[in-house]
């Protein structure tokens, strides 16, 4: 029968995807069933509330060459819905095989619901102006992005793998592969974030921010231009719609004027300070809290009257 | 081999001379480029502002029907205002029509006007290259013979200045020099939006009316005044005023119109709108005696506001009529003339015939009179409270009219004051 | 060789107002411009054409509005511009806009590299480029931040989120590309006014031999709302800064996030 399909190449994003799944299998009544190309993120899934998973095995690991057989799986087994890891392989992956499918595809939706017997999902536009939700015809693909679920827990009654022999054909020729190293610490799991935007005067500046992350025990991040025009912090700092997109408890700003691409990025966190000198700054009407005034004396002045 | 592309005429500026010439050129057959530096056609341009529709049916009667106007204005207004108070003379007319039965005049969105009349002259075979700067000429044995862009370099056998009152073509070419403070204008205008019906109850206006306003008084003692217009669904509101003035005290013209604009009885006609757009411009203020002497030279000819071709009476603004009407004149002079030489003498010629030259005379001296500087303040002041005084009952005697006004005048001018403004006035008219 | 760039003609997001209450999207005055990861694409193609010879057209699927891109298009220095109009662009999804391109391409005949930007700056679904290389059955090269054409071969460079990858593939092959790559030109006077002078090639769907399903697109649009954010909005504009700052930390602590 039909069935809620996922793939991640990735087992964190994997089960994160498995929770919305099994969502939406709680309303559509269907399995879940589960594409993996390596042995222990089959049994992973498997474990962690997959009803069946299909272990395809070949002799790469490129996952773009997957392309084929998946698809040649999924227009067998006709699902009603193909939940695919929002990452950038995942993404083209996903684009590869609506377009195989001759099906719909929604990238990067935010969230998965079902409503007068279809498939909703809802997704940002414009930059991060606008929500747009969209009803799915049967079999369409959707992919999420990291963080969007909660991971799936293990520990309920293990799902059936079944082991496929798949060929590859590889039409691109991978020359060298070389890993990016991650600088900076998380700010996904950061429970404050400190943000610097182009109010700062200098890099000296940052100081100021740094100070205010170690009093509120925080990381620091930044804005699109910080990190990309003026390289002060690693690409992986910037916080926005194509960058980091973080749920902090609270989140404080300083010098950051609040673009739309920037404030997708931090719609979810608990409460939003803002610290800038131009009352009329967009930031101020996204923020829970706000002072008007130079980042200059306001931050010395808070890291001050923070006790702790 | 790349041929060298050539074009008849080259028109620096889509704005509304710089289309009308453009319009008139094409449709007789020339081949004309014109070069704008906004991304758009009107992109730069900034307006209180309103239309003569007689200039565009100048260039093509009719036009008015398509243009891209927003209210036909009905009613005339003039306010003098105090810090707290206004005074305002309302003249209604419906039927403002022209001999023809068209209206006089419309409210216009300079980008919208802008962008459908530049696409008109495209419509009729004018090239229109926009996002392009010109920043020098090509000048050779003294004749202007094409113009720089960048890196590119285009020839024509004529080109023609319309880039407005900054014009850097007019400068470049000799016959121009800066303005002096005394010469322009600076202007602040905002764009509210409101909707249809609340501007029509709010101003007492039927479907598609409008009305123009110009207002005295509330500016800081600084020469000038301010504008407003009703658009279809929005207003437009802000203030020009004099450098030099705003130079003897010490408020920016920014913070100077955010308090006009918060006048009690401003701020009632736009309660509730959203700010669309908020930008700066300068105009002409100084009339026939800032426009430059010679208007062409060998290869070149200067419209619009590059040629100072703007009125101000106080109660009639005429800026894009204008140029529209000077544009149409350079086209009339390129057609008729086929000696290069006599081109710009037969624009002049043109000038005159289309009645500019003797309508920037006649009002010459207008810019004494609103460059009276009790204007500015005190004679606002001076009415509102004589009018206060006419309106007023408290139960007590007032006292009797002719002393009560001769106390108030006193209070603000001597009457050798009044005498020498009077003076000043009757002899600028 | 032949080289098409794809773009896609979109309303600038600077110009979308958000209708206070029913936060309807009001794109009244927004105007139409190519997509600015578009616009990197048509640059590369125009930049690796130099190097190697090709010539280079453009491709677009639009209303009849997207007529204005043609010149846009063009001024950046491709030799002609192709364009699908249908008033079906307006609903199309990710589905009927590569089905449509794809049907396109087969129809100017063949191209030895297709170029698409990531995404588009107002949907940004990321999908047409690897679509319509799923459907011309070429390889596709997603994420590309460089590239080299080495005779019939092209390698290629691709950011993804944790690694960098060197690829190379056989001509022909589709790119999309990342918006690092490179730093569109301003059109220059002589090249806007060149613009109008080159050929521009129109088709209809119709045109196009697609059976009806493809062009009916697989999701609908349900709602489409401004998103803004409901937050506290309190400003705190006490005399002193150490004042406001105080009453900030106080609230801060109230709420158990300090």
């Amino acid at each position: 029968m039909a069935g809620i399909w996922i793939y991640a190449e990735e087992q964190s994003l994997a089960k994160q995807l498995l929770t919305a799944g099994k969502e939406l299998a709680q309303k559509i009544n269907e399995p879940v069933v589960a594409i993996a190309i390596q042995s222990d993120m089959a049994s992973a899934l498997a474990g962690a509330g997959a009803d069946k998973v299909f272990h395809l095995q070949a002799k790469t690991d490129w996952v773009e060459n997957y392309e084929k057989p998946i698809a040649a799986l999924l227009q067998k087994e006709e699902p009603s819905v193909v939940l695919i890891g929002g990452s950038l392989r995942g993404k083209a992956l996903a684009a590869a095989l609506a377009a195989d499918m001759q099906t719909g595809l929604v990238n990067s939706a935010l969230t998965l619901s079902y409503s007068d017997g279809a498939i909703e999902t809802s997704r940002i536009m414009y930059g991060g102006l606008a929500v747009c939700t969209e009803v799915l015809s049967q079999g369409c693909v959707v992919t999420i992005e990291s963080h969007v679920f909660e991971e799936a827990q293990t520990g309920q009654a293990p799902g059936e793998i079944a082991a496929m022999e798949v060929s590859l054909e590889s039409k691109v020729e991978l020359i060298r592969v070389d890993p990016i190293v991650h600088q900076g610490e998380d700010l996904q799991a950061a429970s404050t974030v400190i943000c610097v935007g182009r109010g700062l005067n200098g890099q000296e500046d940052m100081k100021l921010a740094e100070s205010l992350a170690q009093k509120t025990h925080g990381v620091v991040g930044c804005t699109r231009s910080i990190a990309e025009d003026y390289h002060w912090l690693p690409t992986e700092a910037y916080i926005g719609l194509s960058g980091q997109k973080v749920k902090p408890d609270l989140y404080i700003s300083m010098g950051v004027s609040g673009q739309v691409q920037h404030v997708a990025g931090i719609r979810d966190a608990k409460i939003i300070v803002a610290i800038d000198t131009n009352e009329n700054a967009p930031i101020f009407s996204a923020a829970d809290y706000g002072i008007v005034g130079d980042l200059h004396e306001v931050v010395p002045a808070l890291i001050a009257s923070i006790v702790k | 081999m790349e041929e060298e592309e050539k074009f008849d005429v080259i028109i620096v500026g889509a704005g509304p001379a710089g289309s009308a010439c453009a319009y008139v050129l094409a449709k007789a057959g020339k081949n004309v480029l014109v070069i704008e530096r906004g991304d758009a056609a009107g992109s730069k341009n900034v307006s209180g502002g309103r239309l003569y529709t007689y200039a565009l049916e100048l260039v093509e009667p009719g036009l008015c029907t398509e243009a891209m106007l927003e209210r036909k204005v009905v009613r005339e207004q003039i306010m003098l205002l105090t810090e707290k108070t206004g005074i305002t003379i309302d003249c209604f007319d419906a039927e403002a029509d022209l001999a023809g039965g068209e209206a006089q005049s419309y409210t216009v969105l300079r980008s919208s006007f802008d962008e459908w009349f530049a696409g008109k002259a495209e419509e009729q075979g004018a090239m229109i290259a926009a996002g392009i700067l010109v920043d020098g000429l090509i000048i050779e044995a003294g004749k202007v013979v094409g113009v720089r862009a960048g890196e590119d370099e285009m020839y024509a056998d004529l080109v023609i200045a319309a880039d407005g009152v900054n014009s850097f073509i007019a400068q470049k070419a000799g016959l121009k020099n800066e303005w002096t403070g005394h010469e322009i204008g600076v202007g602040v205008k905002e764009i509210i939006e409101l909707p249809e019906s609340v501007i029509e109850d709010r101003f007492q206006l039927g479907q598609g009316e409008g009305a123009a306003r110009m207002l005295l008084g509330n500016t800081n003692g600084v020469q000038g005044g301010g504008f407003l217009y009703t658009n279809k669904n929005s207003i437009s509101l802000g203030l020009v005023l004099s450098p030099a003035s705003l130079a003897q005290q010490d408020r920016s013209i920014a913070d100077i119109y955010q308090d006009f604009k918060m006048h009690p009885a401003i701020y009632r006609a736009i309660q509730g709108g959203t700010t669309v757009e908020y930008g700066g411009h300068m105009v002409p203020e100084n009339g026939w005696n800032s426009v430059p002497e010679k208007l062409y030279r060998d290869g070149l000819l200067v419209v619009g506001d590059a040629a100072g071709l703007v009125i101000n009476t106080g109660t009639i603004i005429r800026g894009i009529d204008l140029a529209i009407v000077s544009g149409v004149a350079a086209a009339r002079a390129v057609l008729a003339e086929n000696a290069a030489s006599k081109i710009g003498p037969e624009y002049v010629n043109e000038l005159e015939k289309l009645h500019v030259t003797a309508t920037m005379k006649l009002f010459a001296g207008w810019p004494k009179i609103t460059g009276i500087e009790r204007m500015a303040a005190i004679y606002p002041e001076m009415a509102n409270e004589m009018m206060q005084f006419m309106f007023k009952v408290d139960g007590t005697v007032p006292e009797k009219m002719p002393k009560a006004m001769q106390h108030i005048m006193k209070k603000y001018v001597s009457v050798g004051q009044i005498l020498s403004d009077a003076w000043k006035g009757f002899r600028a008219v | 060789m032949n080289i098409i760039a794809c773009y896609k003609w979109v309303l600038d997001e600077q110009d979308i107002k958000i209708t206070t209450g029913s936060l309807a999207l009001d794109t009244s005055r927004a105007k139409g411009k190519i997509s600015e990861y578009d616009k990197n694409a048509i640059e590369e193609a125009v930049l690796q054409a130099a190097k190697s010879g090709a010539e280079v057209s453009t491709l677009t699927f639009g209303t009849g509005k997207a007529k204005a891109s043609l010149k846009d298009a063009l001024s950046r220095g491709p030799e002609k511009a192709y364009w699908v109009n249908d008033e079906k662009a307006s609903t199309a999804d990710g589905y009927v806009t590569a089905n449509v391109l794809a049907a396109a391409i087969r129809k100017i005949g063949s191209a030895d590299l297709l170029l698409f930007g990531e995404g588009s700056s107002d949907v940004y679904g990321q999908q047409v480029g690897p679509r319509v290389a799923a459907l011309l059955e070429v390889p596709a090269i997603t994420f590309v931040s460089k590239f080299e054409i080495q005779g019939d071969k092209v390698v290629a460079t691709r950011t993804l989120g944790d690694s960098i990858e060197q690829v190379a593939v056989k001509l022909p092959a589709v790119l999309t590309l990342l918006p690092e790559i490179n730093k569109p030109r301003i059109p220059s006077l002589k090249q806007v006014i060149g613009a109008a002078k080159k050929p521009m090639q129109e088709f209809k769907v119709a045109d196009l031999d697609l059976p009806a399903a493809a062009v009916e697109p697989k999701t609908k649009v349900k709602s489409l709302l401004g998103f803004v954010m409901k937050r506290k909005n309190q400003i705190y504009k006490l005399d002193t800064v150490e004042a406001s700052v105080q009453a900030l930390v106080a609230g801060l602590a109230k709420d158990g996030v300090l």
